[in-house]
């Protein structure tokens, strides 16, 4: 399966505070990929590389087979983008601003639009600058969906909006995705909004992308085992040791987080003379965390 | 008739799913909506010739991505559940009612082991889930 987006050792520095390096995305065709990350991590300064709008200093940037920012022009024609912060003409009403963005897309579809307007409630006779941040939220969707594109590219799409409108948005991109083979590229710090619907997560963390692989995989790495009897000290254990917490647990014994988790290395135990009580899973944003706690202290 | 109970099906599944999906999980949602789906057989609920609801309503109501739907009904597709048809969509195959019982012990086995291993979380061993579920029959029967 070919990648709809694929960057290679891109190096981009903003003064000398702050620098994205070595960035290798893989983006699979037909995936919906979260794109994760604390706040200044880099993930929109990432999309603004993406989408031609920041030239890298270093490395190589594809999008829909296509080099960017060489050829941006044809790839945001086939791109439905949604920037962090709107960029709309404020004295436009709704339906102006509609007419205006169809202009630009050969692709555009009314059907599509009209549909999403009845299904987002939305007024055409408003004015954008009168809109509320929900109102604007479903409109950017709206107009990246319309035109029909074959990637989207989504930069914190529901940030600061309600749970119905983020509900809303989340159906009607599903049902795009259902109907159409796109692939989406979703950036978020809102972690369980994306873990139902991501099949793929990168994970940003300064500038650099930390983890890059399927969510089942990334979610099922990633344990925390009850261990009891466990001396102080252990030697060599086949995993990862991310951290021991002895304390808290009513003689329930100690929890570990660790990483690279196999069944067989249950046998590990008791050449320690400890036993393992038990394995539970971490959901995404425990996983998350526990990968950015690693990554800053690998020796802690 | 017959549409009244195809209309009643699709609701009795969906509603039956959408409280019971839990992404948090690390059941694989796919693997969780197909369970639902083997039991909703297993029970008599979806019967041979039923529809289940298109890939694309189901990946709304759920809020999941539409390529789960499908790897669940691959699945019970593999497992000889449904039958995926070309353009028509996803239906209830004919099960033999041992299987059907035997989905059901099944599913019933892993709700207990679910619940002993949260059992043993909170430090409860087994009378005091034995004891409490004597209770909890005894109330209700």
């Amino acid at each position: 399966m070919s990648n709809v987006i694929e960057t290679r050792s891109v190096r981009y520095h903003v003064g000398k505070s702050f620098e994205i390096r070595d960035l290798s995305l893989n983006v699979p065709a037909g995936s919906i990929y979260g794109f994760l990350g604390p706040n200044g991590s880099g993930k929109t300064t990432t999309i603004g590389l993406l989408m031609g709008l920041l030239r890298a200093h270093e490395g190589t940037i594809t999008v829909l087979g296509q080099p960017v920012p060489g050829a941006a022009p044809r790839v945001l024609a086939r791109t439905g983008f949604v920037p962090e912060r709107p960029h709309l003409y404020p004295t436009l009403t709704v339906e102006e601003v509609l007419r205006y963005h169809a202009a630009f897309y050969t692709t555009w579809d009314w059907r599509r639009a009209d549909e999403l307007f009845g299904r987002f409630e939305l007024d055409r006779s408003l004015r954008i600058g009168g809109l509320s941040k929900g109102e604007t939220g479903k409109l950017m969707m709206l107009l990246a969906l319309a035109q029909n594109p074959d990637l989207l590219v989504l930069d914190e799409p529901t940030d600061g909006l309600d749970p119905v409108v983020r509900r809303a948005l989340v159906i009607a991109l599903l049902d795009y995705v259902s109907q159409r083979d796109a692939a989406v590229f979703i950036s978020s710090h809102l972690v369980h909004e994306l873990e139902r619907i991501c099949d793929w997560v990168g994970v940003m963390d300064n500038g650099r992308l930390v983890a890059e692989m399927p969510m089942q995989t990334f979610k099922s790495g990633i344990k925390r085992l009850r261990v009891t009897g466990a001396p102080a000290l252990v030697e060599d254990p086949p995993f990862v040791l991310l951290s021991r917490d002895t304390g808290e647990t009513l003689g329930a014994g100690e929890v570990w987080v660790v990483r690279g988790w196999q069944t067989p290395m249950q046998q590990y135990f008791d050449g320690i003379g400890a036993s393992l009580r038990e394995v539970m899973d971490l959901d995404l944003e425990e996983g998350f965390v526990e990968l950015l706690r690693t990554f800053r202290a690998p020796q802690a | 008739m017959i549409v009244y109970r195809i209309t009643n099906t699709l609701v009795g599944v969906s509603g039956l799913m959408l409280t019971r999906i839990d992404p948090r999980s690390p059941t694989p949602l796919y693997d969780q909506i197909a369970a639902r789906i083997r039991v909703a057989v297993a029970a008599g609920e979806l019967g041979p010739g039923d529809a289940l609801p298109s890939v694309r309503q189901l990946a709304g109501r759920l809020r999941v991505n539409p390529a789960t739907v499908v790897q669940a009904y691959r699945a019970l597709e593999a497992e000889g559940f449904v039958e995926m048809r070309q353009g028509s969509g996803t239906f209830v195959r004919e099960v033999e009612p041992g299987r059907r019982s035997q989905e059901r012990t099944a599913e019933a086995e892993r709700l207990v082991r679910e619940m002993m291993a949260k059992a043993a979380r909170l430090g409860l061993g087994t009378k005091d889930l034995v004891r409490a579920f004597k209770q909890e029959v005894g109330a209700s029967g």
